[in-house]
């Protein structure tokens, strides 16, 4: 009777024992795991802005492994599909929400849910748990203009731009003065699409540039149609926040391009940590944040000579191209020698400078 | 024998109801089928699209969002289809009636929520059936097509809201916040603008309860006024109306202005429910296509304006399940795939 007694102890014990190290593995497993969701404008295989993220959405996947869950929503719009769309992310216990188009998230939107950890890229609004980050892609996008001006024989180069907002007008800027740097003289003409990913009117827009006697496109606008469209007539092209090489494999020369995944590893693991601050990330090809995508057989050997000495000046800052003397479209000097723009100054840029044939209000 | 196949005087009364029920069960039959081709459970979706659009915590909230826009559009689609006048502009007479409300609350800013409340729907009604008459007018006195008309239309009051806020520093745009010098926004209007909502656990908009009211009005509009009927006999048999003395163009011009009002009504609601502020961005108010979803309403209710109420918050909670059933392993073509 003792003995049986001491057996049904020991069993006792051991079902215990083996209950606890379960539980405590279970909550320890669900301390470990997060969920991150990311929210698209687009398609997340557009070929440009929201894969470009989406691949990072993966990086952080691959990265931590079974320690995150990773989601995405695709197309959204803004207004109620936005709303609805947070709401059924917080509902289903996403920790840290990526935003990734300018409008998505709001002070108001972050103070609705105390809990959750929001992160806007592009925009400005900043509160205890509101993030915003962007990188430096001028620095980029003057690089491949650089490869656009060096492509160009008449000096005319299409740029493709979807709204009349300082980003853009930035980007815009950048790319002319790259142009110009291997092509002096060249003329940039913009056509403004109004919306950032609309295939149908990047396509017309490549084919009115074409005829309004551009010999290379680029363009700050999220899908490769305007690189098809060169594609099929056999002009160069410049692309856009993601390598569309596959797009137009005769036509493609380079593009600026965001790599995402870094940021959102560190941000994702700071949530983890319990260390995530707000604040405002402003990436550079310093940091590797921004670079150019592999190049086309469009490059020659002396263009890709000249980049990488450019390249390799920016990142020693030894070079900025939005240093004085800078001039804006009506030959008025905007920036005088020995100046240089700052961030603030570049987000509420709204003149074009020379060269540049299209108006800054759209 | 042969067999011949006439058209019936009169419909009866079930096959009212069957053909809309019939064609919803043939819907989910074949989606089924597409969900099983694509590895999806279909039980399961169809669980979870119930769950996220009517059942869950806040998704009756979230469905009625969606509804709100869906009913305005709907009743304005099946006033105008009542008279065979096919009015496709419900989505640019919606845009009318955002920018026309936004004026009035802008104008009105400092005023009290009953002063300004009004005066946005009024704003409303007035662009909305304003920009409706343009085909209707066109229609009544050079007869041409108002199936065409009205939709080309759409594009161009798209093109006038990018004007506003995009191209132009016009009264809607907001050129003083520093959020509007990184992407240009319209002007936000004042908290007295903002319509009230009822209930806590299931928030209902203002524009949903004036939305009913809508359908109450037209019901008793086509089946208890002389206007009504003789609208009916229009859109029945033109020629008969005009043996019958009846005045079509004076018809044709008050039907569309009403659809117009109706669809402006929407625009109102639009601003004063949900936005607060003139949204011409083309991945806002513009990607949603309330106007177009609106046609569908109507004809899935066959034109009654009690049914449309009721379709309305059906699509509505298909919309608002769509944005929870998306995901890496559900994409969204697939769920656009489902709601049409």
């Amino acid at each position: 009777m003792k003995k049986r007694t001491s057996v049904l102890g020991a069993v006792l014990v051991a079902v215990t024992v083996t209950a606890l190290v379960a539980a405590t593995a279970g909550t320890a497993a669900k301390q470990a795991t997060i969920k991150a969701a990311w929210i698209y404008v687009a398609p997340h295989n557009d070929g440009g802005w929201s894969q470009a993220h989406d691949n990072g959405r993966l990086y952080v996947q691959k990265a931590l492994g079974s320690q995150v869950k990773t989601t995405f929503k695709e197309n959204i719009a803004n207004g109620p599909q936005l709303e609805q769309t947070v709401a059924s992310l917080v509902r289903d216990g996403n920790k840290i929400i990526f935003g990734t188009s300018f409008g998505f998230f709001s002070k108001k939107l972050a103070a609705k849910y105390p809990n959750v950890l929001f992160e806007q890229a592009t925009g400005t609004d900043q509160a205890k748990n509101l993030s915003e980050y962007f990188g430096a892609a001028e620095d980029t996008i003057y690089l491949s203009g650089m490869a656009a001006g060096a492509a160009s024989k008449t000096g005319v180069i299409g740029y493709v731009v979807p709204f009349a907002i300082p980003e853009v007008i930035r980007h815009a800027n950048a790319f002319a003065l790259g142009a110009q740097a291997t092509h002096p003289g060249a003329k940039i003409k913009l056509i403004w699409t109004n919306a950032w990913f609309d295939p149908t009117k990047e396509k017309k827009a490549a084919e009115s540039l074409k005829s309004a006697g551009a010999d290379v496109l680029g363009q700050n606008v999220d899908s490769p149609a305007a690189g098809q469209y060169a594609e099929s007539v056999g002009v160069p092209w410049v692309g856009y926040d993601n390598n569309a090489s596959k797009f137009a494999p005769k036509s493609w020369l380079t593009a600026a391009v965001y790599n995402w995944g870094p940021y959102y590893l560190s941000r994702v693991k700071a949530a983890m940590a319990g260390t995530w601050k707000s604040g405002f990330y402003y990436g550079s090809i310093k940091d590797g944040f921004t670079s150019l995508a592999p190049y086309g057989p469009g490059v020659t050997a002396s263009t890709k000579a000249l980049i990488a000495k450019k390249k390799a000046a920016l990142v020693a800052g030894s070079f900025y191209e939005f240093a004085g003397p800078l001039w804006d479209q009506s030959g008025k000097l905007r920036v005088a020698k020995g100046k240089k723009l700052s961030v603030t100054d570049l987000y509420a840029m709204n003149w074009l400078v020379k060269g540049v044939i299209g108006s800054p209000k759209g | 024998m042969k067999v011949r196949i006439e058209r019936r005087l009169t419909q009866p009364r079930w096959l009212t109801v069957a053909v809309p029920v019939g064609s919803l069960t043939a819907a989910f039959g074949l989606i089924a089928v597409v969900l099983l081709a694509t590895g999806h459970n279909p039980a399961a979706t169809y669980r979870d699209v119930f769950e996220a659009a009517f059942a869950a915590n806040g998704a009756l909230t979230q469905t009625l969002v969606n509804a709100t826009p869906l009913l305005f559009t709907g009743l304005a689609a099946a006033a105008a289809f009542r008279m065979n006048l096919f009015n496709i502009g419900g989505e640019g007479q919606l845009y009318f009636g955002t920018i026309g409300s936004a004026a009035a609350g802008l104008l009105l800013a400092g005023q009290p929520g009953p002063i300004v409340i009004p005066a946005m729907i009024a704003g409303g009604m007035a662009a909305g059936a304003a920009w409706a008459l343009v085909p209707a007018f066109l229609r009544a006195f050079f007869s041409t097509n108002e199936i065409i008309t009205s939709l080309m239309l759409n594009y161009v009051a798209g093109l006038i809201l990018t004007y506003l806020i995009f191209d132009s520093h016009s009264y809607w745009r907001d050129s003083e916040s520093a959020s509007a010098a990184v992407f240009p926004v319209g002007k936000a209007l004042s908290d007295a603008a903002s319509w009230p909502t009822i209930g806590s656990s299931v928030v209902v908009p203002l524009g949903f309860l004036i939305g009913i009211g809508v359908a109450i009005g037209i019901w008793v509009l086509y089946a208890r006024t002389r206007f009504g009927f003789e609208v009916q006999v229009i859109g029945d048999s033109p020629r008969a109306a005009r043996y019958a003395g009846m005045r079509t163009r004076r018809k044709i011009l008050a039907v569309m202005a009403l659809s117009g009002a109706i669809a402006g009504l929407g625009g109102a609601s639009q601003i004063g429910d949900f936005r607060h502020t003139l949204d011409a961005d083309p991945k806002g108010l513009r990607a949603y296509g309330y106007g177009y979803t609106g046609i569908v309403v109507a004809a899935l209710a066959r034109y009654n304006p009690f049914a449309v109420v009721l379709v309305a918050f059906l699509l509505g909670g298909l919309q608002n399940a769509g944005s929870t059933l998306q995901g890496p392993d559900f994409p969204s073509g697939l769920v656009g795939r489902c709601r049409g």
